[in-house]
């Protein structure tokens, strides 16, 4: 039986504090989708995904209306089509896109991800094949998500992928130049990407995997900075960071046990495999559903201020502890997300001057997922973007964790103007680059950064 | 606060068994002075929910004796014990044993909250309805603080009702009155408050089973 302080307690988080399951993505290998016409292989593509997704949305809503819990994004993401278009050309590339665009519609699910290639150590005609395709791609669809993965920690680092990534995010921005480059919002660049992945836009189906599986991306950080509140208020001065640590552990550990209760039902279901669930405090534009809220409640007066990285870290850290005892089933990214553009206490602190590029990059060092959603000006030389791939990227290889960049030059854009994303992707100041045009040198050598040693870890 | 009191199904020790109320202000030394009488008849207290409500102290238990008595001799006994300006009020009555529901039938635990403006009438409302589709309520808590009511209750919905109805109806009746209601399986005040496992929603619970 369960008392009464317990129930109210859950009431409180669910409707003062706004506990959510923020996504259900289904992941679907469609590697048997692949045929020699094109025609046959879009075919293929659209009846496996409205098979096995078309009731994702009806279960989720079922299930999150049982508990009382809304399911915020249903979304769907696939083995790497990569797969798919090994011996096709561009035109496959924009069939398969288009395909996925309309079934993920017909599904009723927002994004779908797996628009990626893994090109950590090599790239095939394949991966060249999306690469190529991705400007058509992202500008031609509204719902296709896509994902390279650059680097990793046993391949090093591919600097001629992140060279031409850097050309790339250059044509995408053009090709949706009407969106202020809107379509790089749909991209992001990896080193050691996740297999099991279910935010966006970096979902993708891994090797690894399952047939099918559901993971799910727990509820948002606004219940956390809530919770920080709450006991801040009750006790103030008495409290230490390691008390703040607690508040958090417990607090993850209550979103992820919702997180999996909703999962493994919608999984049953649905007849698939329950995956895992991504711990990652994922932020939303509205206001209080925010990392930087929580970074504030911490005691920083300003976010990127001298203590920023230590209280990401912290707070990454309690995430993972709480989450990790709630479940045996994590996996994804796990950790705090900082997308600027998509966190209003974050673009905020960039648009009054506070939080730079460089303290950003210093605070995904601790953190998940890298340097996201970050608008920055549109004559920012290709180079230079791949040069700010490879920094972040670096930070993932040598740490051997995931870390990643969705940037965007915003076309016309100088630093300081607003950009509007809207809907979920907010919107962010264009954050000034210094240094621009300063590592051509550097990104033209090309090859390969090799893999760091696993000894000597100092 | 409510324990889980009938997890197992209870066998008295001994073969006179009665159910015995216990209703007094509330201070230190009731349970003493009840238990001391049971155990002065040689009888056994087989089991017991002790609630303090408003300030008002109630003990509801059963309790069975080698020899017996009539249950007024027995309340009469129970309510010497309390202070003899304000003795205990006691009700006791012959223990029939647990009341089977029909065939067992299956039932899952949901929790109703409700929130609002408090005035008469609200309890028998949801419960009417409650009653209406065969939901037993297995415990309840009420509270009124500045005119405004919160209403927590357990319940056991037969399997067979369909939860988007249930829910519909409950919305519309605190609709009209205007409250806030949610009826939500319990599993979610599980996961997010105890260590043990959510129970897998199916099947579902035969009545009284242990969880």
């Amino acid at each position: 039986m369960l008392r009464t302080d317990e129930i109210l307690s859950t009431i409180q988080m669910l409707h003062a504090e706004h506990l959510d399951v923020r996504t259900v993505t289904l992941a679907l290998n469609v590697d048997d989708c692949s045929a020699t016409s094109m025609d046959q292989v879009g075919r293929k593509l659209r009846a496996k995904i409205v098979r096995c997704a078309g009731r994702l949305v009806s279960a989720c809503d079922r299930i999150g209306r049982k508990y009382g819990i809304p399911v915020i994004n249903k979304r769907l993401a696939i083995s790497p089509v990569s797969h798919l278009l090994a011996g096709h050309g561009r035109a496959t590339a924009m069939t398969v896109a288009r395909t996925l665009d309309e079934a993920a519609a017909e599904c009723g699910v927002d994004l779908v991800g797996g628009f990626s290639a893994l090109v950590h150590k090599g790239i095939t005609p394949a991966d060249e094949i999306v690469m190529t395709s991705l400007p058509e791609v992202l500008a031609g669809t509204e719902r296709v998500c896509a994902s390279i993965n650059v680097a990793s920690h046993r391949a090093g680092i591919n600097m001629d992928a992140i060279a031409r990534m850097g050309e790339v995010l250059l044509e995408i921005a053009d090709a949706t130049a009407e969106a202020r480059g809107f379509g790089c919002a749909k991209l992001v660049t990896f080193a050691n990407i996740p297999e099991d992945n279910p935010f966006m836009a970096g979902a993708y189906v891994g090797d690894g995997e399952a047939e099918a599986t559901v993971n799910i991306g727990v509820s948002g950080p606004g219940v956390v900075a809530s919770a920080l509140r709450r006991r801040i208020e009750l006790e103030g001065q008495n409290l230490t960071l390691g008390d703040l640590a607690e508040e958090i552990k417990i607090t993850c550990f209550r979103v992820t046990r919702v997180g999996e209760l909703i999962g493994r039902e919608v999984a049953e279901e649905l007849g698939v495999a329950f995956g895992i669930v991504d711990l990652s405090l994922a932020p939303t534009p509205e206001v209080g559903d925010s990392v930087g809220e929580i970074l504030r409640t911490l005691g920083l007066a300003r976010i990127g201020a001298p203590g920023s990285t230590a209280a990401v870290a912290m707070l990454t850290d309690a995430v993972k502890k709480g989450g990790a005892f709630a479940s045996s089933s994590v996996g994804g990214l796990s950790g705090a997300f900082i997308p600027v553009s998509e966190d209003a206490a974050l673009a905020k602190a960039v648009a009054d001057g506070h939080l730079s590029l460089e303290k950003l990059e210093a605070m995904t060092s601790v953190c998940s997922v890298g340097l996201d959603m970050i608008a920055v000006p549109g004559d920012t030389p290709a180079a230079t973007l791949a040069a700010i791939i490879a920094d972040e990227v670096a930070i993932g290889v040598v740490n051997n964790k995931t870390t990643a960049v969705r940037v965007i030059p915003v076309p016309g854009g100088k630093a300081g103007e607003t950009v509007e994303f809207g809907g979920l992707f907010g919107s962010a100041v264009v954050m000034d680059v210094r240094g621009a045009g300063a590592s051509d040198a550097f990104v033209k050598f090309g090859g390969r950064i090799p893999a760091p040693i696993q000894s000597l870890r100092n | 606060m409510v324990t889980d009191h009938r997890s197992t199904r209870m066998q008295p020790q001994f073969p006179n068994a009665y159910v015995l109320n216990i209703m007094a202000d509330d201070h230190p030394g009731i349970v003493s002075a009840v238990s001391s009488t049971v155990t002065d008849l040689g009888g056994n207290i087989d089991t017991a929910s002790q609630t303090v409500v408003g300030g008002y102290f109630t003990l509801l238990m059963v309790v069975s004796l080698p020899e017996p008595v009539t249950p007024s001799d027995l309340a009469a006994r129970v309510a010497s014990g309390g202070p003899e300006a304000d003795p205990f009020q006691v009700v006791a009555r012959p223990y029939r044993g647990e009341a089977e529901r029909a065939a067992d039938e299956p039932v899952e635990r949901f929790v109703i909250t409700a929130f609002g403006k408090d005035k008469p009438g609200i309890i028998a409302r949801f419960s009417g309805y409650l009653a209406g589709k065969d939901i037993n309520i297995t415990d309840l808590f009420w509270s009124r603080s500045d005119d405004h009511f919160t209403m927590i209750s357990q319940l056991e919905v037969p399997g067979r009702l369909d939860l988007a109805l249930l829910q519909a109806d409950l919305e519309e009746l605190a609709g009209e009155e205007g409250f806030t209601v949610k009826l939500q399986h319990e599993n979610v005040f599980v996961a997010t408050n105890q260590l043990r496992l959510t129970r897998t929603p199916t099947p579902a619970q035969p009545h009284h089973a242990t969880h």
